[in-house]
């Protein structure tokens, strides 16, 4: 059967795509990686999130305001389809300061993206509030904090059960999903596409990379941007604790089941996804500074993931010119953007207009005059 | 920066393969670091032995004759540490790195080489109302055996396949409180593959003779055995009830307030896990092991000895620790002696005697590889986080096409015992649902910690203490 | 429940703990679980986070069925760590804390 679209990459970032244009009525095909992949999908923190999006690129801000703003619906959907409930909470979220300095730059960074955006100045609210204030929104905060920022748009879910729910329902809408099948080679082929697996080639009209960090191969195969990178980030989560009505944090947050996922680290590690005795003891550290009472909490698992991330940290969203047909989907922030990912990008690359509508997201911007 | 502990070489357990291997290491003049999560030394099989509360009359004379090494182990110059549990394990260079929590402090070890003694585990078998209270390891009431002599108040009924459930039939038998009934779960056609394999029942013929008397002990005793039991549930409101199981074809049920069950040991297999050693699935017996070479090398400056390696006995795991020893000594340049060649030598010639007749115990303690595929779909795979079979086939028609993506849909061996109760059975029923083998489904990825450590615990990691 | 044998070895040395605001002597030899075990049976051990009754299934540090709060402090695991005098143990029967 003839496919209009091959999507290579099966972890948030793709089968949001392959979900969204399924839903558009189009026949999808997403090839996966082993089970042992590198899958940012499966490592990150789970996070629907504005604060500190888009600095230095207003328009990447923008886009995460959008998401969350369709976030609620996109869930309520996914549940009604699949019956799986994400998780998703958006009651705002807190950025914190550990000192003054942190404190002060970061209100800079967010006045200055504010000036560089009349729509973000306008849509995106934020409070910079001290260690009391914050006090009501993280019962049990420890002493030892500046402050943080607090902003209304900012929420989390569970990634888990988003990739589940994606996947349940791409199936549902007919997405033929083939695991264990990486894609080693992607070129033109008469009108459509070709990809080279392990278990055969496969073939459609259009195809879409969604592949993290396999793009820096794959890309350039088909005059795309391969300008990825990983940045290893390690986390840490606690058993089940009683349930505490507070605000999520990217550095800690409660999860729906109860434990406490502690995060935030950012190394260059190359490709070595592992944990490191130093960092998960750091992690400790700074939940036990958050919140003391965690100091009797058990550690139930930590582990290492790599982060997407682009030379400028924003995402990449951009058409081949050389090859027509094909598209590039690449970012670190999977979870926030995955409500728009399913909706306006899956809609933009339908009727291919991704270069006229986020022509500043293309890998052109990357490239260096010689 | 953070100081570490340094040791020339550490063992991990303190079970027969890791006594074994600080003493042969001990005798060569080193001194290893031993770390053991328990307060005695002599692992599962020789608990409580350093200061035993029952006799050889209850227990068997196999107990008793570990007595000799666990006193030669604690006279010996070792530095052992009870109640150190391993939480971290990690290469740091051609050594390991090892974060080790004893009684509330943290401590980092580096060790240029390494004997993993951490031994074997009850395979977790789920079967309908495994969860309840009233349902205990047949391991884990020999335990209470050796730890104080701890005999249930009420007969028991035992359930499984393994030589441990007639043992522990037979121990209760001698101190007065037989069995109520013994369920045997093995597969009917195990006699049949004995008759096929003479060999290996030659081979074998210590283990059967052993096997028979007990058998015939426990039937001359009065106590019920049924053998081709292939079939079982516990029920219950708050603890068991009853138990339920199916005999010649039809299903029985009669009350009961505890049942041992038993279906075998694999490797602990957490520790080899987290350095990420090669394994392959064991098809006789049933699990997964590491990859040993003839040396019982794992990978460099490391050893695996005893069931951590293989399932293979207590007397095989002493022999194995001592080989390891002799293996890790050599690794540091040292000629052999002759009397250290001519151990190793009658040792390997001992070991690979032992292990000829392993195969015979395999296939007559074989469990059912299709059970779990065929079990209500209510029962629970996963006990820390409450997931069903039902649940983890549904995720599998979702897309949950491997053990890790199966855990990050469902949950299953995400709570504290890091899926060692479910590991094994995650394997088997996606293999069973995609057939496809062990091998090629793989296992969960086994992330730190290891062992349990509370935060405060672990921020509070004594970084400044130099080699004491 | 489980009870001591008359065929132990020797009577053995016992300490005092307190479990569940009641002071009980138990051989020293004993995990906390294998202590609960004695005195009280796997009725009431533990109530998991799924609101079910677990207690003790392999005492020995594999399961984390035997979590119980040991000298104040939650979900420690009874099967690897021995009795000690005054130690003061409350099981984890009511509150699904983990």
């Amino acid at each position: 059967m003839a496919q209009d679209f091959l999507i290579v990459g099966g972890g948030v970032v793709g089968m949001a795509v392959a979900y969204g244009l399924a839903q558009a009525g189009q026949k999808v095909t997403v090839l996966d990686e082993r089970d042992d992949a590198l899958r940012a999908s499966r490592g990150n923190a789970g996070l629907t999130w504005v604060q500190g999006k888009g600095l230095g690129m207003p328009r990447y801000a923008e886009l995460s305001l959008d998401a969350v703003t369709a976030w609620p619906a996109f869930a309520d959907e996914l549940q009604s389809l699949t019956g799986i409930d994400v998780q998703h909470e958006q009651r705002g979220g807190i950025d914190i300061c550990f000192d003054a300095d942190e404190a002060a730059a970061r209100q800079a960074e967010y006045r200055a993206l504010q000036q560089a955006s009349p729509r973000i100045a306008r849509g995106f609210h934020w409070r910079y509030l001290d260690r009391d204030a914050l006090l009501p929104y993280l019962p049990g905060l420890g002493d030892n904090i500046h402050g943080g920022t607090w902003s209304p748009h900012d929420g989390h879910c569970n990634p888990l059960y988003l990739l589940r729910a994606l996947y349940a329902a791409s199936l549902e809408r007919g997405v033929i999903v083939h695991p264990a099948s990486p894609a080693s080679r992607v070129a033109r082929d008469g009108g459509g596409f070709v990809a080279t697996t392990p278990r055969g080639d496969f073939r459609a009209e259009r195809l879409i990379l969604a592949a993290g960090l396999g793009a820096s191969a794959l890309a350039p195969m088909l005059g795309l941007s391969g300008a990825v990178r990983p940045v290893r980030g390690q986390v840490v989560v606690t058993e089940r604790l009683p349930r505490i009505a507070q605000l999520p944090t990217p550095q800690i947050r409660q999860t729906a089941s109860g434990g406490y996922l502690i995060g935030d680290t950012q190394e260059d590690a190359g490709f070595d996804k592992g944990t490191t005795l130093t960092m998960i003891q750091a992690l400790a550290a700074k939940a036990t500074r958050i919140f003391p009472r965690l100091a009797q909490a058990r550690l139930v698992r930590a582990w290492g993931a790599l982060r997407v991330m682009t030379p400028d940290g924003n995402p990449l969203y951009e058409s081949s010119e050389a090859c027509p047909g094909a598209y590039n989907i690449n970012c670190h922030s999977g979870i926030t953007l995955a409500a728009f990912h399913a909706g306006d990008l899956s809609r933009a690359i339908l009727d291919d207009r991704l270069a006229r509508d986020y022509p500043q997201f293309s890998g052109e911007r990357f490239d260096v005059p010689a | 920066m953070a100081e570490r502990r340094h040791t020339d070489i550490a063992v991990i357990g303190a079970g027969p393969a890791g006594m074994a291997a600080a003493l042969t290491l001990s005798e060569a003049g080193l001194r290893p670091v031993v770390f053991d999560m328990n307060a005695t030394p002599g692992g599962q099989i020789y608990r409580q032995l350093a200061a035993p509360q029952v006799d050889a009359t209850l227990m068997g004379q196999e107990y008793i004759a570990g007595r000799s090494l666990v006193d030669a182990f604690v006279t010996a110059d070792i530095d052992y540490r009870p109640l150190s549990r391993v939480w971290w394990l990690d290469r740091d260079g051609e050594g390991y790195v090892l974060g080790v929590l004893q009684q509330g402090h943290s401590q980092q070890w580096h060790a240029d080489r390494l004997i993993l003694a951490s031994g074997a585990m009850e395979r977790g078998w789920p079967f309908p109302g495994w969860q309840l209270p009233g349902v205990m390891y047949a391991g884990a009431a020999q335990i209470l055996l050796k730890q104080a002599a701890l005999l249930p108040s009420a007969a028991p009924i035992l359930a499984g396949s393994g030589p441990l459930l007639y043992l522990l039939a037979w121990q209760y038998l001698q101190a007065g409180r037989p069995p109520a009934l013994v369920l045997d779960m093995a597969p009917a056609s195990r006699y049949r593959t004995l008759m096929r394999h003479p060999v290996r029942a030659w081979h074998g013929r210590s283990y059967l003779l052993k096997g028979m008397r007990l058998i015939a002990d426990l039937r001359r005793a009065g106590v019920a055995i049924r053998q081709g039991v292939s079939g079982l549930r516990a029920s219950g409101s708050d603890a068991l009830e009853r138990i339920h199981y199916r005999h010649a074809g039809t299903w029985r049920s009669l009350p009961g307030t505890l049942l041992l069950t038993h279906f075998g040991v694999v490797p602990e297999p957490q520790l080899m896990r987290s350095l990420q050693l090669r394994q392959h699935w064991q098809h006789e017996q049933q699990c997964f092991v590491p990859d040993r070479d003839a040396t019982l090398s794992a990978g460099t400056n490391l050893w695996i000895a005893g069931d951590g390696g293989g399932i293979g006995g207590a007397r095989n795991a002493e022999r194995e620790g001592h080989l390891a020893g002799f293996a890790a000594i050599a690794s540091l340049g040292r000629q052999p002696t002759k009397r250290r060649s001519a151990t190793t030598r009658r040792l390997l010639a001992a070991r690979r005697r032992d292990l000829a007749a392993r195969p015979l115990l395999d296939a007559l303690f074989r469990v059912p590889e299709g059970w779990l595929a065929e079990q209500p779909p209510e029962t629970l795979v996963c006990r820390c986080e409450a997931v069903t079979r039902g649940e983890l086939d549904e995720a599998i028609a979702q897309g949950g096409s491997g053990p890790n993506q199966l855990k990050a849909f469902t949950r299953c061996g995400m709570g504290p015992c890091q899926g060692r109760q479910c590991g094994e059975s995650v394997t088997r029923l996606l293999a069973s649902r995609t057939r496809r083998s062990p091998d090629d489904i793989g296992y969960y990825h086994i992330r730190p910690p290891v062992h349990s450590i509370t935060l405060g615990e672990l921020a509070a990691d004594d970084f400044d203490n130099t080699n004491n | 429940m489980f009870r001591r044998s008359e065929r132990a070895r020797q009577p053995g040395r016992c300490v005092a703990i307190r479990l569940d605001g009641e002071v009980v002597n138990v051989p020293d030899t004993l995990s906390v679980a294998a202590a609960v075990l004695h005195v009280h049976g796997w009725r009431g051990y533990r109530r998991h986070l799924d609101g079910t009754p677990r207690a003790p299934l392999c005492l020995m540090g594999v399961c984390q069925e035997c979590l119980i709060t040991i000298d104040g402090l939650p979900n420690r695991q009874g099967c690897l760590e021995p009795v000690r005098e005054g130690m003061v143990i409350e099981r984890q029967g009511d509150d699904p804390h983990g």
